[in-house]
């Protein structure tokens, strides 16, 4: 049985996603009754899309890849590990080996956690099974094993539907969205660090009264919520910082511009491809799951309209810079990047734990974001790996790695990295504890209140 | 030519996924209209020029002031699909 894993592992590997993601998608849209054109359709609509991804992806590596070690050297601040921001990573996480395989694998776990009574979710928003491929393929880089990668990734699909659960209650009950639960990790992956220090502050009256208000931040500022300036700006900043000349730094804010208007286009192309496989998808398992009582996993993309989700969303901006300096004494290297656009998805689910006030919500971002910038540092090895195998990106010597502040900065994707440093049979146990605990945790303290 | 505005917090993963169905809708029906994916967030008042706003999030008040709001949720759930449709071709027709 392991034999034939790894041998599929091999197969993925040396195809690449070009050639298996339009393959796998056509058989899983088949299987999904989709008609047999409109798969076909949609899985070269893929292909299309990450030809289209690697293109862009090949211009953050040449272009950008000098600065962050430039920046690093001429501001002394040793931070020289860039962030690619999570619409390339998503990509890159898909296009990996255990990315091929996180639809049906993904599917076929909610499915039986769902009959087994051990959640109440059921995650329709399969383009975000990104995010458990991407902790499958940093597992399989530091284990140099496609199935414990694949192995890691199915315990992370366990682990966000149990923190969907955990937290269904307090989002139905704040954004008013009945039904709904956020088996989004970009989001809840934030939760478990969060809701302690959310306890702590809400308990320190001086800080509820300095209330800011939404949208006042939203209104001034909000030019930052617009992808194009904000690379503009940060680009020019740091080739600026990082001592090149007049050109080169409008160069520079045009190129950072450019990766955050064209890898998103792109991205959207892939969504376009992926759309009609969601939905039989979607149909699929609700037709499986007649007769329960689900909520339907969504991706937490549709709370962040909130007036709270946004102004806290773009004060991260200056905080996650801030607090990248800030922390390089203690060993950050991170350099916060093309992520800093959407600080709105570490926001969503916070806003939530302290009923929605701008500051406190920016407190809890800056806290799960700093401790996170240790772990986009640590988990840097590992990301490089994956843009330079399947981005195909090459990188110079000595120069700029890469991270994903999006997702690396999630604590327990650095916990399954780390657990899988360990021997197979530890690493499993520990993961089991940890998914029992978690399942204790949403059964006893749901959030928001009785269950 | 009537305008559509789709919109999600990304403008990338919700809004695509409205865009393809809204598309395939209007063909269905023969209704041309124009398009525009946007996030929320780079959303301000004096662009809206829209007849509909599609929206997988909430729209803040100053923009769903300029045009009928349309929650578009439910193209993605699976659940009251139709009564979506029905709402978009009477502000299209």
């Amino acid at each position: 049985m392991e034999n034939i894993l790894v041998q599929i592992g091999e197969l993925l590997n040396n195809l690449g996603p070009l050639i298996i993601l339009p393959i796998v998608i056509l058989i899983i849209g088949l299987i999904l009754r989709m008609k047999l054109l409109e798969a076909l359709r949609s899985g070269v609509l893929l292909a299309i899309a990450f030809v289209g991804i690697f293109l862009v992806v090949g211009l953050l590596g040449e272009e950008l890849s000098t600065i962050g070690a430039a920046f690093a050297e001429k501001t002394g601040t040793g931070l020289d590990i860039i962030d690619i921001g999570w619409p390339a990573a998503g990509a890159l996480a898909f296009s990996s080996p255990v990315g091929n395989l996180i639809i049906p694998i993904g599917i076929a776990i909610n499915l039986i956690l769902l009959f087994g009574g051990l959640t109440d979710t059921l995650d329709i928003d399969i383009w975000n099974f990104w995010h458990m491929a991407f902790i499958g393929a940093v597992v399989q880089f530091i284990t140099g094993s496609f199935v414990l990668g694949l192995v890691a990734a199915a315990i992370n699909v366990v682990f966000a539907l149990f923190l969907a659960d955990w937290s269904a209650a307090l989002m139905q009950k704040y954004f008013k969205l009945p039904g709904l639960s956020f088996p989004h990790l970009q989001s809840a992956g934030y939760l478990l660090l969060a809701a302690p220090f959310a306890w702590l502050i809400n308990k320190i009256p001086f800080l509820k009264k300095l209330h800011l208000d939404p949208d006042t931040i939203r209104k001034k500022i909000g030019i930052l919520g617009e992808p194009m300036f904000l690379g503009l700006f940060i680009g020019i900043l740091l080739a600026a910082f990082a001592g090149k000349d007049a050109a080169g730094v409008i160069l520079t804010g045009i190129n950072t511009a450019a990766v955050m208007v064209l890898v998103p286009k792109m991205v959207s192309l892939l969504m376009e491809g992926l759309t009609p496989v969601a939905d039989a998808a979607r149909d699929f398992m609700m037709k499986r799951a007649k007769g329960k009582e689900i909520h339907i996993g969504m991706d937490s993309a549709i709370l962040i309209g909130s007036p709270a989700v946004i102004a806290s969303g773009i004060l991260m901006v200056p905080v996650e810079i801030g607090l990248a300096l800030l922390l390089a004494p203690l060993g950050n290297r991170t350099l916060p990047y093309i992520d800093l656009a959407d600080g709105v998805f570490v926001t969503a689910m916070l806003a939530p734990l302290v009923a929605g006030d701008v500051l406190l919500t920016v407190i809890l971002g800056a806290i799960v974001m700093g401790v996170g910038m240790i772990f986009t540092t640590l988990l840097a090895p590992a990301v490089t790996h994956m843009v330079e195998t399947v981005g195909g990106v090459d990188i110079p010597a000595g120069y700029t790695t890469y991270t994903v502040m999006s997702d690396a900065a999630i604590p327990h994707a650095y916990a399954t990295y780390y657990i899988f440093q360990s021997p197979v049979v530890i690493a499993l146990i520990v993961s089991f504890v940890l998914l029992a605990v978690m399942y204790f945790i949403k059964k006893k303290y749901p959030l928001g209140g009785e269950k | 030519m009537k305008k559509v505005f789709i919109v999600c917090a990304t403008g990338i993963a919700t809004s695509t996924m409205l865009k393809v169905k809204i598309e395939k809708f209007l063909d269905s029906k023969g209704i041309e209209a124009e398009l525009h994916q946007y996030r929320i967030a780079e959303l301000s008042p004096d662009r809206v020029n829209a007849d509909v706003i599609v929206s997988t999030t909430s729209v803040p008040d100053d923009i769903s002031e300029k045009a009928p709001v349309i929650d578009g949720l439910p193209l993605i759930t699976g659940i009251g699909q139709d009564k979506v449709f029905e709402e978009l071709y009477k502000k299209l027709s």
